[in-house]
């Protein structure tokens, strides 16, 4: 460990004395080389330590078994001396949890504690430009037949760095869609519960299965693209309850068993070029009705487009956020099923959210914060027959005003109280806990 | 306590917080029909859309019955002179609005649908069966009951509500008609009421009588009643209440009807799920004498009980479940070597019916109530009437 705190000082000192600022592109690739050179020295190190082990273990060998080779195999030195080199770091562990109580105001038989996500994650690095990262969410506790819980699949894809600043994954990957979706621990948002625009409009944990590609340029610009899964518009219920807490939560496919005859395309641009600030957005389009013969809208497809900004300036942490999807071709799905529940031209919401550390010792924190939000998972229906019963809304207003109180920057108490200004029987005084490792 | 102290910061905040949580309030609901319920609640009333001129949807499905059937007979008459016998027992269309299209759940279990077979999956799709069957509204199409409709006094406003040109395309027209029904059974009140004592009870308004709850108990125990296996007392998560069905199917053997002439020809079943009126399971002869649940919301209002109509009283029918196979002489015939079982199936298909759940599951055995429990059961079915 002093050996490499020795290297890395050096180059930095090194890198001082250049005498010209660096790009973050150099930086990178001088770090990577300079891991690289750790990594062969620590594997001959490593080697340097198992040697007299390994002539041990030759002698003992030689001795019990005077007639067996003593020539190694092609590759027999080779492999261990791999594993050797990849073995120390290759290997890390990840997840986070949010256990939660809710107390509805106005109906205290629906109070409800429960153990929200544990989430478990692994990854692996091959090499410095490949590694896999698997993580696997409970949620509710217990899934069974019997239980609401579920067991999920939250991410399973390889990444592979292309070049200095450009990478691609492959597999079963969240999308780079507003800023929960990708940073959901209960630690990195605030309020017990994920705000409702993030959950609502834009369905987070939003993952997809496909390919992705992330650009960051020199400049602070970072770029996604890709081709991945969509919705499944078989899926849209004939009881509204679903559809109403989030259009797209109701269709998505996550990975299991995906239906792909139609598949979705997403772009993302994000500015971090000045410290602490950041803005971006993203769209993403894809095919629902997935060439499906029994439904009347094979073609259906869904748009989802949002913006979003965020200054964390001394100890203010301010955001916004924006977001709308509209469903395009559902006039045939929706005259099919005028019984129940038709699909929605347009669904919106946006919110913002101030948060300050009034209060910090060693690691404890305390940071109040409110948000405003305001959502609507039906703003109208056009595509449906004259006299059809719909029902736009609900229009949620809602403030939600609380408190995080960090044990340490990765454990955190939370309590909230949340009023919908539209409709006073869901207001909520929430409590949780939440960490990240 | 140093320990705790550095919970202090956050649990002096959420004090104020808690104490600031602001004031109540309730949801503001209105009971106003959309104007195509408006419509279905016309055409629910409306005889004139009968070939008869004299039986509409209330007809068979009376508002006081809790939308049942007000006949004590079987079966209603209908047709184009109301002579003709129904197959079956109108039956309750309250609560519906909780039910669900028909599907076999991961288990295996037939679930949903409506009619006594489930073989329409939407109110809408059921709406539309009794305007063209034969024994009933017998009109010979959906061109015949569209006319009609033309003609009806409300016939302006349907052009208002579905196109001013929707009379010229009857099939749609037809379909609007069933969508008409559908949302006036969605969003009028008095197909889901929940006015029963039992709910008053469980709002905390009034209690059971010592009588009612003993019978509740039995209503619920699983070596007892064993009622709630099939019809919960508990609130499901797409209601407000209970509805005392799980929408689910069962083959129960209720004895052959013998007021319903179809049941004259000796080769004639009912066999509900498998047909003959339901075809596309017919395969399935597992199936064979399985029929809806129904709710037991009302149950104390009806005339006529089960699918055939067979039980004319409460009492007779709780008697049946607890002596159907510990006395099966009284309530199945006998020839001279033994008791014909389960008489309304064939002989093959006998085997379907649930004989391993309580109460039936005592052959050689007491009955699982005694006549005061059986009293205490009845007064607690009487507490499920809305008022």
């Amino acid at each position: 460990m002093t050996f490499k705190t020795t290297l890395i000082a050096t180059a930095v000192l090194l890198a001082c004395q250049t005498g010209h600022a660096q790009t973050a592109k150099e930086v990178a690739a001088e770090m990577r080389q300079m891991r690289e050179e750790l990594r062969q020295l620590r594997a001959e190190l490593d080697g340097l330590k198992k040697q007299p082990e390994a002539t041990a273990t030759t002698a003992t060998a030689a001795t019990s078994a005077p007639n067996a080779t003593s020539a190694p195999a092609p590759y027999a030195s080779v492999a261990p001396q791999r594993e050797a080199e990849a073995a120390p770091n290759a290997v890390s562990l990840f997840g986070y949890g949010e256990l939660n109580f809710t107390r509805p105001k106005n109906n205290i038989a629906a109070s409800e504690a429960t153990a929200r996500r544990g989430v478990f994650g692994i990854g692996y690095r091959f090499n410095e430009r490949t590694r896999f990262v698997a993580e696997l969410e409970v949620e509710n506790a217990v899934a069974s037949s019997g239980d609401s819980g579920e067991v999920a699949m939250e991410q399973l894809y390889v990444e592979h760095d292309i070049d200095d600043g450009l990478s691609a994954k492959m597999g079963l990957f969240l999308l780079p869609v507003g800023y929960m979706n990708e940073s959901h621990e209960p630690t990195r948002y605030y309020g017990v519960t994920r705000n409702l625009v993030e959950t609502a409009i834009i369905p987070s944990t939003w993952r997809e299965m496909g390919v992705g590609f992330r650009g960051v340029r020199d400049s602070g610009l970072r770029w996604d693209a890709g081709v991945v899964t969509s919705f499944d518009l078989t899926k849209w219920p004939s009881d509204s309850t679903e559809t109403k807490e989030s259009p797209l939560g109701a269709i998505h496919q996550e990975g299991q068993k995906a239906k792909a005859a139609s598949l979705a395309y997403y772009g993302a641009l994000n500015f971090d070029g000045i410290p602490g600030f950041n803005v971006g957005g993203s769209v993403f389009h894809g095919g629902i009705g997935q060439k499906q013969p029994d439904i009347a809208s094979p073609n259906a497809s869904v748009t989802l487009a949002e913006l979003h900004t965020k200054w964390q300036v001394g100890a203010w942490d301010l955001s916004a956020l924006a977001a709308e999807g509209r469903f395009h071709d559902v006039s045939g799905f929706n005259t099919a099923n005028s019984a129940g529940n038709p699909v929605p031209d347009q669904f919106r919401g946006w919110y913002a959210q101030a948060a300050y550390r009034l209060w910090r010792k060693g690691d404890y924190s305390l940071v109040p914060f409110a948000r405003y939000e305001r959502v609507n998972t039906a703003v109208n229906y056009s595509s449906v027959f004259p006299g059809q019963v719909v029902s736009t809304g609900p229009d949620n207003k809602v403030w939600t005003v609380g408190a995080s109180y960090y044990l340490h920057p990765q454990v955190v108490l939370k309590m909230d109280v949340q009023k919908y200004q539209n409709d006073s029987a869901l207001d909520r005084f929430n409590m949780g806990v939440g960490f990240h490792y | 306590m140093r320990s705790l102290r550095f919970l202090a910061p956050f649990l002096i905040y959420s004090t104020l917080l808690t104490a600031c949580g602001g004031g109540a309030g309730s949801a503001n609901t209105t009971e106003s029909l959309s104007a195509a319920a408006l419509l279905g609640q016309a055409i629910f009333k409306d005889p004139s859309l009968s070939a008869s001129g004299q039986m509409s949807c209330q007809t068979c499905h009376d508002p006081s019955m809790g939308h049942a059937s007000p006949f004590t007979t079987a079966v209603a008459l209908g047709g184009p002179t109301l002579s003709d016998q129904g197959g079956r027992t109108p039956p309750g269309i309250n609560y519906l609005k909780y039910n669900g299209a028909f599907k076999f759940d991961a288990d295996g279990t037939p679930k949903g649908g409506f009619f006594w077979d489930g073989r329409a999956n939407s109110l809408a799709e059921q709406a539309k069966g009794p305007f063209l069957n034969a024994v009933e509204m017998a009109n010979a199409d959906a061109a015949a009951v569209i006319h009609k409709v033309s003609q009806a006094t409300y016939a302006e406003q349907f052009k208002r509500v579905f196109g001013a040109d929707i009379f010229n395309d009857p099939n749609t027209a037809f379909e609007r008609v069933a969508y008409a029904l559908e949302r006036y059974q969605i969003e009028d009140t008095d197909f889901a009421p929940f006015t029963s004592k039992f709910d008053a009870v469980m709002q905390g308004k009034e209690a059971f009588t010592p009588e009612e709850l003993r019978g509740l108990v039995w209503f619920n125990r699983a070596d007892k009643g064993n009622c709630a296996a099939c019809h919960p007392s508990t609130k499901p998560d797409n209601a407000p209440a209970a509805l005392f069905t799980d929408f689910s199917y069962d083959s129960l053997g209720v004895p052959r009807n013998t007021e319903i002439a179809a049941n004259a020809d000796t080769n004639f079943f009912d066999k509900g799920l498998c047909g003959p009126t339901r075809t596309d399971l017919s395969a399935r002869t597992d199936l064979c004498g399985a029929f809806k649940v129904p709710s037991l919301r009302n149950v104390a209002k009806r005339n006529r009980f089960f699918h055939n109509g067979k039980f004319t009283t409460l009492t007779q029918v709780v008697n049946f479940y607890i002596t159907r196979d510990t006395n099966p002489t009284a309530w199945y015939p006998a020839d001279p070597n033994n008791v014909l079982v389960y008489n309304d199936l064939p002989a093959l298909e006998r085997g379907n019916v649930n004989v391993t759940e309580a109460p039936y599951n005592r052959t050689g055995l007491s009955p699982a109530l005694n006549g005061q429990e059986i009293t205490d059961l009845i007064a607690f079915l009487q507490t499920l009437s809305d008022r």
